[in-house]
């Protein structure tokens, strides 16, 4: 303890040591208040709210710097539905001790739900709106009004106090009882409450006793001893109804069966409907879960057909690619061309047509050059085309070929010309055929295949070789004597179709007799017709180079 | 028997939140020991 008046520590003394004031009666003031603490501390334990509320107010009154009253004060205050009045006297209390106080905690235990700060406020407000309704005299609206109050704020407790006194206006003495015990509930030993309690019960005995006895017994329903036998067992008083009918079994097994029937149509309407709910509801998500795996595996199953396509594809691809590898005409079967060339040119290096014969199974896709004489047709360009033959395939073959084609070509030329000399011409020809495709230049296997033809009596290929003998090769030897042949042929032609006309003329005496003529007659007049034309187009070339 | 107008002049409107500040600074916190330091000034000086 501290001297009030300069703040020295007290000693056991009845001065302070300090400045030498009086202490006595300030002792027994702090004595005093902190007695009314103890005492709003204990009633507050209690629960009467109101009797603490006055013994704390009167130790504050005595020593304003009791911290723990004032908090207690405010505590008691919150609980009764006074908020702003505990939060005074918290605020009051942290003013004086700022330090350590648990007005701290209160306070923010408080505002950390505003929410329910608003509620409070609102609830004080609408109470104060019910006190202004009832001194206006309108107490319906007050009682409405303070309804509300108690509902937003259940410990408002003068709020339970005007509604009960509103009751007791109204003389509706239960309702007033009731409201009151529920205030008492929360502070137990409020005058007031007390006060309004002790008139709401005498309001109800009185009105107990104003009623007759019969309307009484028809409201309570209670029995009176005309209807019921009253004797004493022990010191219980037992009344027994004399005109009570017992119940049979009969009814109580009705009554059984009734519930048992109540039962199941609840069970019929009730639980059954959710049940078959719950029962599709997982149904359906069951259904939802198969679909869409269903609709996963339709994708993953699209997905495989489209690479079984792919790989399809690409498989006919390789077939092909492996056909044309692999084929009567892929490249194994030129390598294997190349190769028996090859060999069969080292066995046998005169066997010149053997060697071409193994060389023209390989195709010329592209023929780069070819068009020379034989003189110089040593010195070719390859035939091969270089995006389809290796380099060293090209090497051999154009080795090979540039070696045997001449040579071979000059064998085919003699034995051709051998051959007509023996009249021989179909031979011939063959041969002769095969020099002009090793050799397309070469003027003198082409004259005498067209001689060849001429002598076997084919006067259409022979006029068509002599041709082109004139019109490519017109500078050749055999060009002068090829034109002759056709001039003389045309003659010949001339002369036999002549005679031909005369015989017409002469009345068709043999006519039918001779129809094998016909055609070769035919096959004549187109070749003579050719060389015409061959003729006079050489002649005008020739007069426009003159 | 109850007076209802005496007892309704009992009830008092109760402070709203937003009064907490007037209601602070209307608080009387005076005390008895005031009362006690102000009668020893008071000695004193007589």
């Amino acid at each position: 303890m501290r001297c009030f008046n300069c703040g020295a520590e007290l000693t056991a003394n009845p001065f302070c040591t300090n400045c030498g004031a009086d202490i006595r009666e300030y002792r027994r003031i702090i004595w005093t208040s902190n007695q009314y603490y103890n005492d709003g501390l204990t009633k507050a334990k209690v629960r009467d709210l109101s009797g603490a509320v006055l013994s704390l107010r009167a130790c504050l009154k005595l020593n304003r710097m009791n911290i723990e009253a004032r908090n207690l004060l405010g505590l008691v205050y919150f609980e009764m539905g006074e908020a702003v009045a505990a939060f005074s006297e918290w605020v009051v209390s942290k003013s004086m001790k700022p330090e350590k106080n648990i007005a701290d905690d209160f306070m923010e235990t408080i505002q950390g739900n505003p929410s329910r700060l608003d509620t409070i406020n609102q609830s004080i407000k609408k109470y104060n709106q019910a006190l202004l309704y009832a001194k206006q005299g309108s107490l319906d609206l007050a009682v409405i009004q303070l309804k509300k109050v108690l509902h937003m704020n259940p410990n408002l407790i003068v709020a339970y106090e005007l509604l009960g006194l509103l009751y007791l206006q109204s003389e509706e003495f239960a309702r007033a009882k009731r409201i009151i015990s529920s205030a008492l509930k929360i502070d137990r030993n409020n005058t007031r409450l007390l006060y309004y309690l002790k008139e709401a019960e005498e309001g109800i005995a009185a009105r107990f006793a104003s009623e007759p006895a019969a309307s009484r017994r028809r409201k309570s329903g209670s029995r009176t001893s005309q209807d019921a036998i009253t004797y004493t067992s022990g010191n219980e008083t037992i009344i027994q109804p004399v005109n009570s009918v017992e119940r049979h079994s009969s009814s109580a097994i009705f009554n059984i069966l009734i519930g048992a029937v109540v039962g199941a149509a609840l069970i019929f309407f009730l639980v059954l409907p959710a049940r078959i709910r719950k029962a599709s509801e997982d149904m359906n998500a069951q259904i939802k879960e198969v679909s869409d795996e269903l609709t996963v595996k339709n994708a993953d199953i699209e997905e495989q057909d489209k690479r079984i396509e792919a790989l399809q594809t690409e498989n006919d691809e390789l077939k092909g690619s492996l056909g044309d590898l692999a084929g009567s005409s892929g490249m194994a079967e030129r390598y294997d061309a190349l190769a028996e060339a090859a060999l069969n040119y080292m066995r046998n290096p005169d066997d010149v047509t053997g060697t071409e014969a193994l060389l023209s199974r390989i195709p010329i896709e592209t023929v780069s050059g070819n068009g020379m004489s034989l003189a110089i047709s040593s010195n070719t360009v390859s035939k091969l085309d270089p995006s389809i033959y290796s380099q060293a395939f090209r090497n051999l073959y154009d080795y090979l070929d540039s070696d045997v084609a001449v040579r071979a070509a000059r064998t085919y030329i003699d034995r051709g010309k051998e051959e007509l000399e023996n009249e021989e011409y179909q031979l011939a020809i063959a041969d002769l055929l095969r020099a002009t495709e090793i050799a397309p230049s070469s003027d003198e296997a082409l004259f005498y295949l067209a001689e060849s033809y001429k002598e076997s009596g084919d006067s259409v290929h022979a006029t068509q070789a002599y041709s082109r003998l004139v019109n490519e090769m017109g500078d050749s030897e055999y060009a002068d004597r090829a034109r002759s042949n056709l001039t003389t042929g045309a003659a010949t032609d001339n002369d036999a179709q002549n005679n031909d006309n005369n015989d017409d003329a002469a009345g068709h005496e043999d006519e039918g007799g001779d129809d094998e003529d016909t055609g070769a007659e035919d096959e004549d007049a187109a070749a003579q017709a050719l060389a015409m034309q061959i003729l006079a187009g050489a002649g005008n070339n020739g007069a426009g180079a003159e | 028997m109850i007076d209802f107008e005496e007892e309704l002049k009992k009830f008092h409107p109760s402070p709203e939140v937003e009064d907490a500040e007037s209601q602070i600074r209307a608080l009387d916190v005076t005390d008895m020991v005031d009362l006690i330091v102000h009668l020893e000034e008071r000695s004193v000086a007589r």
